[in-house]
């Protein structure tokens, strides 16, 4: 009590300080009359009388400046005195504050951001309560797409009985429908989910109720929960939505209740309803058969359980699994299933990509960070004149250095604000980049954390900054002084350390270049690649008229026809070639895939049966798309369903099954258990053609191999037109969409794109990692530039002098020059040389985000120290010009 | 002239407060004439440490601090002590005697000792 009443007195005295001054001085006066008033009465004479009670006051000064210790909070006050000098001093130096604001701005601007990205997508803790306790299990299987086979329904239950580490696992299966309102039909992303699924997750309404147990199975009514996004996106956020039925293709669900922000996995979704929805869902093919794979699935560890225990368990179960049902797990494929922490999983994609962001923001700090230690040495060799002075007038070391500490924490917090901006400004556009890696875009802020971060790298700066600067030990500081007005520190350590710092610079620029310039060349390859297929002037346009709700193949027949009429209505319009019709998009993959089997031909012992993507086509669907043919003929109009079967396969297909023979009029089938549950057949079909390979799975990645069937002859689960157009066909997007729902409206009509469009979203990703590193690069690349041009002038204003005495002796303005050059030439070669060899062991790390490109591309490396050198010598330029035009005259008289 | 002794500031204080508490209300050249006279002048009080000891027990709320008229018609800072700083003076003055008794107890075997 006694010490609060005490502190907050003295934090009083802080403000009302000068008040009390006036105070205290009549105070100490009347106690010097008093005292001479006594002297008086005992008989001094007047004169004799004050000087004595002079003495004895030990100092009017002294005393007041006692007292306002005591009054005040000294340290305080001397510590706003310290800033107040600090900005002063700042404020006499725009150009030097602007200089080194700004570049840390851009430093701690660029950590901040990529330091969000980093919290929100991969460090903060999960929305789900307990997230740590989720794992997530992967079942794959060797070859290419099939590093997530999914779980079957059996599988599934298995697992629960087999692994009592699991508390209990929840089912998700992804799925989508067409969601009919007033405003036309729409796709909607839907996640099939089992009652407990959110009770596992850990995941709480915003408004009404998620799904229960309760909700599973067969005979209950249909319900939905929205997403939030979904619920802000769709319903405006209206909080009446409980209750509300919304038509999903032939059924109808009730709006149960809308889910808190969560990350989305593993698709984005706008809803989730529970299996009753999809009559697929509840057939015995999804039910029973244990290679009908499509159920992902998230767990909760039991409590005490470790992870470790669960990954056993699971093991077991599944090696149990795989002896007990031969058939459902082909040995060669080596069926594998991993189980990992969910929060792991979700930052999977991000992660190498955001820490390598986050890295490259690193570099630039330092680089920065570089830059103003460099302006702090010149700096701090134009005031040490005012530092001597202060010393000579009883400032010790240690408030010098505070007096720095101060200053350039002042420093570091502009930047920090000012970063922070740049930073907020960043925010938006990286929320954007990360929603392409990660479901926790959506996560990403600028929190305490981060700006806890800001100011973190703001004081380590300031405090690397303070300590950079030469001051003289405590025992040395009388000769200091006595060294006076002359330069005391051009000392070797000094300039070795500038020196230093801009070799560093060039170095890091060099690494961060090449990191840039490899993902660079990795997107020129990716636009090299070869598709397969001809991409201008081919419009693609989906149009799903089956309902997902519902396995009813009924209405097949009348589909095809519809599909039929749309062909002709847009081929007839102006400037369009070809139309074809097909179940799949050109460069989109396949939903649908099957073992095939060769007829005569058996698999070498442990050889995984060929499997392919099943593609139905009409005649002229090769022909649009500009798919070459290779051998044989396309489709005809003959192949209908009383005909024959026949198939198209793709060169890899083809190259699978038959290594080399020629695969025409050989027959194939579709193999596997899961046929039974299918529209399709096993029978046999002949091979009236091969067609070239095309990029579906993506550009970096091997073809599949596709299997193409008539489309007339397979019921159309998927279908879509191919506009080919004589010029661009981008411009009959509108027109076609218009026709098309016209004709259907109760298909939802979306991503009516180019082919051209298509394999450009499949490369934007790259195309914007390519970019932020590239725009770290040269961001420090002109950092670097500055700096090297920075100390050269430095270094040449201290030797104007020496230079002038130079050209007096005869040295001609060109040898000035060179040896300028020369003296900047040396360092960035040192760095060149560095930077290289630490890129040459740093770009390994990248290997996973390169294409067609080698970690050490020599053409990159050359390229990088080129682009490089040409700078660093056009940044030592203007020095050595300037050195060159030093008049010997002037320098000499001065 | 006798010993100079330095004076601590809680013992400084202590003084101050007893010597309010005999002579009531007094500013504070009578409460360092007052001191230095009690120690038989071997303390002498310079304001640069009498002062911020009369300011830190006015911030502790011990003394109050009052303008008055003085004895010869000049104005002074007349001190006086506040409740607290009575109940203050009564423990500060108890903790101090029984510090000096256990000193002195603890001193003085060492005098007999060989």
């Amino acid at each position: 009590m006694r010490h609060l009443r005490a502190a907050l007195a003295r934090l009083a005295g802080v403000f009302t300080g000068h008040r009390a001054d006036d105070d205290l001085r009549e105070e100490l006066q009347s106690h010097m009359d008093l005292h001479t008033a006594e002297n008086i009465r005992r008989g001094m004479h007047p004169d004799e009388a004050r000087r004595q009670a002079m003495l004895a006051s030990g100092g009017l000064t002294a005393a007041a400046e006692a007292v306002r210790d005591q009054r005040g909070l000294p340290w305080l006050e001397s510590a706003a005195a310290d800033v107040r000098y600090a900005l002063r001093a700042l404020r006499h130096r725009p150009g030097f504050t602007a200089l080194v604001v700004i570049t840390l701005a851009l430093g701690i601007g660029a950590n901040t951001a990529i330091f969000s990205v980093v919290r929100g997508v991969l460090l903060k803790p999960l929305p789900h309560r307990d997230g740590d306790r989720l794992v997530y299990l992967r079942h794959s299987i060797d070859g290419p797409a099939r590093g997530n086979m999914q779980f079957s329904v059996p599988e599934v239950g298995d697992l629960r009985a087999g692994a009592p580490s699991l508390a209990d696992i929840a089912e998700y299966s992804p799925w989508f429908g067409t969601l009919h309102g007033t405003d036309g039909a729409i796709r909607l992303d839907v996640g099939l989910v089992t009652g407990n699924f959110f009770e596992i997750m850990g995941l709480a309404p915003i408004l009404g109720r998620l799904t229960r147990p309760a909700d599973d199975g067969t005979g209950v009514p249909p319900v939905m929960v929205l997403t939030h996004d979904f619920w802000k996106r769709r319903f405006g956020g209206d909080s009446g939505i409980v209750g509300h039925q919304v038509r999903l293709g032939s059924k109808s669900a009730t709006v149960i209740g809308v889910l808190q922000p969560a990350p989305y996995f593993p698709d984005r979704v706008d809803a989730f309803t529970n299996m009753v929805i999809s009559d697929h869902h509840l057939s015995a093919l999804m039910v029973l058969d244990r290679s009908h794979r499509m159920t992902e699935i998230v767990a909760r560890l039991a409590p005490g359980a470790t992870l470790e225990q669960a990954r056993a368990e699971v093991a077991a179960v599944f090696t149990r699994m795989q002896s007990q049902y031969r058939e459902a797990y082909d040995p060669a494929s080596h069926h594998r299933v991993v189980v990992a922490p969910f929060k792991q999983v979700l930052g999977e994609r991000a992660r190498l990509t955001v820490w390598l962001l986050m890295a490259a923001a690193a570099f630039v700090l330092i680089i920065s960070a570089a830059n103003v230690a460099n302006l702090t040495l010149m700096r701090g060799v134009r005031r040490e004149h005012e530092l001597v002075v202060r010393a000579a007038l009883g400032a010790g070391v240690a408030r010098l250095r505070r007096l720095l500490l101060v200053e350039n924490l002042v420093l570091a917090f502009l930047g920090a604000v000012l970063g922070v901006f740049i930073a907020a400004f960043g925010v938006g556009l990286l929320v954007s980049f990360a929603e392409r890696y990660s479901p926790r875009a959506g996560e990403i802020r600028l929190d305490a954390w981060v700006l806890g971060f800001a100011l973190t790298l703001s004081v380590i700066l300031a405090l690397l900054l303070s300590f950079v600067a030469a001051l003289p030990r405590e025992g040395t500081f009388a000769s200091w002084i006595a060294a006076g007005g002359h330069r005391v520190s051009t000392g070797v350590r000094r300039q070795l350390l500038q020196r230093g710092l801009v070799v560093a610079q060039v170095a890091v620029s060099v690494v961060l270049l090449a990191g840039a310039g490899l993902l660079t060349r990795t997107m020129m390859r990716l636009a090299d690649v070869d598709t397969g297929l001809v991409t201008e002037n081919v419009l693609t346009l989906p149009v799903p008229l089956f309902d997902p709700t519902r396995m009813d193949f009924t209405s097949d027949g009348a589909a095809k026809e519809l599909y039929d009429r749309m062909r002709l209505e847009l081929l007839a319009l102006p400037g369009v070639t070809e139309v074809g019709l097909g179940s799949t998009m050109p460069l989109r993959g396949s939903m649908i895939a099957f073992d095939v089997a060769a007829d005569g031909k058996a698999l070498a012992p442990g050889e995984a049966m060929p499997h392919a993507d099943l593609r139905t086509a009409n005649p002229e669907y090769f022909r649009a798309a500009g798919i070459p043919l290779l051998n044989g003929r396309e489709f005809s109009p003959t192949d209908q369903p009383g005909s024959g079967r026949v198939t198209i396969v793709n060169q890899r297909l083809a190259e699978a099954l038959f290594h080399g023979e020629d695969p025409l009029g050989k027959r194939i089938a579709l193999r596997g258990e899961v046929l039974r549950f299918t529209p399709f057949s096993g029978d046999w079909r002949t091979i009236v053609g091969v067609v070239g390979n095309t990029q579906d799975g993506g550009l970096d990645t091997e073809p599949r191999a596709v299997m193409f069937m008539p489309f007339a002859q397979e019921l159309t689960i998927f279908g879509g037109l191919v506009i080919r157009a004589e010029r661009d066909a981008a411009d009959l997007a509108g027109t076609a969409t218009q026709i098309v729902r016209r004709m259907a409206p109760q298909a939802p009509i979306e991503n009516v794109l180019t082919v051209a469009q298509i394999k450009d979203q499949s490369v934007a990703p790259r195309r914007l990692n390519a970019a932020l590193l590239s725009s770290f690069g040269i961001l420090a690349v002109i950092i670097a530039a500055v700096g090297i041009a920075g100390v050269l002038a430095f270094s040449v204003s201290a030797r104007t002098h020496e230079i002038g005495i130079r050209m007096s002796l005869g040295a001609d303005p060109g040898r000035v020059q060179r040896m300028i050059l020369r003296e900047g030439g040396v360092l960035l070669a040192i760095g060149l040389v560095m930077g290289l060899a630490g890129a040459f062991f740093g770009t390994r790390v990248i290997n996973g985000l390169l294409f067609g490109v080698a970690p050490h591309d020599p053409i990159t490396f050359a390229g990088v120290a080129a682009m490089m050198a040409a700078i660093g010598i056009g940044a030592c330029w203007i020095p050595a010009l300037r050195a060159a035009r030093i008049d010997p005259a002037i320098t000499m008289r001065s | 002239m006798a010993e100079k002794l330095d004076v601590k500031q809680g013992t400084l204080a202590l003084m101050i407060l007893k010597t309010l508490e005999v002579l009531g209300p007094l500013h504070g050249y009578g409460v360092a004439r007052r001191i230095e006279e009690t120690s038989k002048h071997r303390l002498t009080l310079n304001y640069g440490t009498l002062y911020p000891a009369l300011l830190k027990l006015e911030q502790e709320g011990f003394v109050t601090a009052e303008w008055r008229p003085s004895e010869n018609n000049r104005r002074a800072k007349y001190y006086a002590l506040t409740a607290a700083g009575r109940k203050q003076l009564a423990r500060e003055a108890r903790d101090w005697h029984r510090t000096a008794d256990l000193i002195a107890a603890f001193l003085a075997p060492r005098r007999e000792a060989p």
